[in-house]
């Protein structure tokens, strides 16, 4: 148990890893935006439940696991809803693409409604 | 027991690499995400730190960092639209 914890959580630290490189290294802000959802699903996921089971098969510790728990919950939750705030006032801020856009909707529908 | 503080150490490493975009990023946007995922990783240490020290509080001060981290980048990209 404790070996398949361990390698659960290695995952996580991998998955954070290169979620971090590729923030550094993009060459675009959307693209950077890309990356960072790596550290928020996969490096948060396998601490998430490592750390319950850890907690309840090694600790034996329930409020622990249940605390656990929630915080995985509410980062799966709130997540794509944060993601998706910032990509949408990156766009109407003014931030584009490195290359020239070949289809742009959003763009449409804003000088539409304007 | 010690390998939890390890990954750990290994999740602060990268939050403390992360800086570099915080700093030097070229606009707003890289700074508010890049702001949002040293929140996260600094949630993955506190919570191995819980389990490595058995005590249930730091998982508390986890869940409060974690409201705050969405509820600021709600807020920024709120701001940047022009509609706070």
């Amino acid at each position: 148990m404790r070996i398949a914890i361990d390698i659960l959580i290695a995952c996580s630290v991998f998955f954070a890893f290169a979620g971090v490189v590729g923030m550094l290294r993009m060459p675009d802000s959307f693209c950077r935006m890309q990356s960072s959802t790596n550290v928020a699903t996969f490096g948060v996921l396998g601490v998430v439940i490592g750390g319950f089971l850890y907690a309840l098969t090694v600790l034996h510790d329930t409020s622990m696991a249940v605390k656990i728990a929630v915080l995985g919950v509410f980062y799966i939750v709130t997540n794509p809803i944060a993601g998706h705030a910032i990509a949408k006032a990156a766009y109407r801020h003014g931030v584009r693409p490195e290359k020239e856009m070949t289809v742009d909707k959003y763009g449409e529908d804003l000088e539409q409604n304007d | 027991m010690n390998e939890l503080v390890f990954f750990a150490i290994c999740f602060v490493v990268l939050a403390l690499t992360l800086l570099y975009r915080l700093i030097k990023g070229p606009s707003v946007v890289d700074r508010a995400v890049s702001a949002d995922s040293i929140d996260i990783l600094a949630d993955m240490a506190l919570i191995l730190f819980a389990l490595y020290s058995g005590r249930g509080i730091y998982l508390d001060i986890a869940l409060v960092t974690a409201v705050l981290g969405f509820i600021g980048s709600v807020l920024v990209s709120r701001y940047l639209e022009g509609r706070l």
